[in-house]
């Protein structure tokens, strides 16, 4: 059993119970609001609703911002199956969440995300997903056209890196026995596309959980149905690894700079299925 | 309240659970921007303070008053006392300093949290004894009426009769009455019901700007 896909209320601690209510306004614009997106996630998703991005981009889509700081995958597994998606039928579902799964393994966490994608695919048979990744640790962009293949079988114990060269062509088909997901860079060939996005000032531990996360997703994603991945974070890792402040004003949150960056090829793959969804009509 | 007894208003860094060293991060990069700078106003405290900087309001009324912003996120009395003592304030003299910290000490009593801003400002005052430091009042939370807004209240009453001698330090209210008449608190204010929207901020700030600019005057010579 997986304990990121276990669905999971926040418990009041802190006494001012903002949690609930949140989930509350949330449930209740629900009955009121007739979204053609839905934006549900962590604080990610939530601070983008205060910055003038929304006004100029995703507003004028019709969109709801269901983001919860702090969230989980576990939070927003219960969220979503305790009224977040009554009474709507939004046309495309923006997911955003992982970050904050910090008991959790890159498996796990890959884990809990499909569960969330798979729900909200069997609620909303109409629409499509558009999955957000996680702050990452490779900082070189793996690109590439598949010019070999290669027959690989690890056993790993852990997570690691490694580099492989090739001298000659052949097709690469991984099978691998691990006890975690790994990730490895191939400089001939294998496409990858990373989604989350980077966190931490340098290189550290979450950033190359999140890289895996990412891997696993990526492919794991596509398979689930109308779903996909998308990934910008490119955009915000610098030729030193480190992530400018003027993207991420704490390495983790963004800044109105750091949305903006993020906004248009997320606006543009919005605006592109919206118009497969009315053209599929 | 002596710091021993109180957690409060002992120096401690946030210790880093999740593992990026983020909240380091910040604080080696809060000494180091100060190290070329010279700001006539520092903002410190948490992200109501960090928050703020990524606002337009922040350039349009702070900004042009040469400010810098040490705000943290999820920051108590204890850790932003760390943080002063431990550089922060060591490459920069502003004149005016404003604190806005202790909404995040949960588990602490009102007298303990008073007694942490109390010791915020005073390591503030032995570094930077020509500064004067403006208390900003803690904000009512929450969607309805519960105890951490009665615990806000007491720790602004607690900090408003010790600062009353002080003539280094004032204080200034900063609830333009969010609290409606049914005891909630809009989510067009408070997005979350602690942290501030962008218009909620335009509409403290003018009064912080003006109490600010009229204490820069005054520190004129």
């Amino acid at each position: 059993m997986n304990p990121a896909a276990q669905p999971l209320p926040v418990q009041d601690v802190q006494g001012d119970a903002r949690w609930i209510s949140q989930h509350e306004r949330f449930v209740q614009e629900c009955k009121d609001a007739e979204p053609d997106v839905l934006f549900i996630g962590d604080s990610m998703i939530q601070l983008m609703q205060q910055h003038e991005v929304w006004r100029d981009l995703f507003s004028p889509l019709h969109a709801l911002n269901f983001g919860l700081a702090g969230d989980t995958t576990c939070n927003v597994l219960w969220r979503i199956q305790n009224g977040e998606l009554q009474n709507i039928q939004p046309k495309v579902v923006v997911l955003w969440v992982g970050t904050n799964n910090h008991q959790h393994t890159a498996e796990q966490v890959s884990g809990g995300v499909t569960a969330i994608t798979q729900i909200l695919i069997s609620q909303l048979p109409r629409a499509k997903i558009i999955v957000l990744v996680l702050p990452h640790t490779h900082t070189q962009t793996r690109t590439c056209t598949l010019t070999h293949t290669h027959t690989l079988t690890h056993t790993h114990t852990h997570a690691h890196s490694h580099t492989l060269t090739h001298a000659h062509t052949h097709t690469l088909t991984c099978t691998h026995t691990h006890s975690h997901a790994h990730t490895h860079a191939l400089r001939l060939s294998v496409c990858c596309s990373q989604g989350l996005l980077p966190r931490g000032e340098h290189q550290n531990p979450l950033r190359e959980k999140n890289a895996e996360v990412n891997e696993l997703l990526r492919s794991l994603v596509p398979q689930l149905g109308p779903a996909q991945f998308l990934d910008v974070s490119a955009e915000f890792v610098q030729s030193d690894g480190s992530i400018s402040k003027h993207d991420m004003f704490d390495f983790l949150h963004l800044t109105a700079a750091g949305y903006q960056t993020l906004s248009k090829p997320l606006h543009d793959l919005l605006l592109q299925t919206l118009e497969e969804t009315t053209a599929a009509k | 309240m002596s710091e021993d007894s109180n957690p409060a208003a002992t120096p401690t860094p946030c210790q880093d659970i999740q593992g990026d060293g983020r909240w380091m991060s910040l604080h080696n990069r809060f000494v180091s921007d100060s190290k070329g700078k010279e700001p006539d106003v520092l903002f410190v405290g948490d992200s109501l303070v960090q928050l703020l900087h990524e606002f337009e309001v922040w350039r349009k009324l702070f900004s042009p008053l040469h400010a810098l912003n040490f705000g943290v996120g999820g920051d108590a009395t204890q850790h932003v006392l760390w943080r002063l003592t431990n550089g922060e304030l060591d490459y920069i003299s502003p004149k005016v300093v404003v604190l806005w910290v202790g909404t995040n000490n949960h588990g602490n009593t009102p007298e303990q949290i008073c007694g942490g801003i109390m010791a915020i400002i005073n390591v503030i005052h032995q570094k930077l004894p020509h500064a004067h430091t403006l208390v900003l009042g803690l904000l009512p939370r929450g969607k309805s009426p519960n105890p951490l807004r009665e615990r806000n209240a007491s720790v602004n009453a607690l900090v408003q009769a010790e600062v009353a001698s002080l003539s280094h330090v004032s204080y200034l209210d900063m609830d333009p009455g969010f609290i409606h008449s049914d005891g909630s608190i809009a989510h067009q204010d408070m997005y979350d019901y602690l942290h501030l929207t962008p218009q909620a901020y335009q509409r403290v700030c003018e009064p912080l700007h003006k109490r600010i600019k009229s204490l820069l005057d005054k520190h004129a010579p």
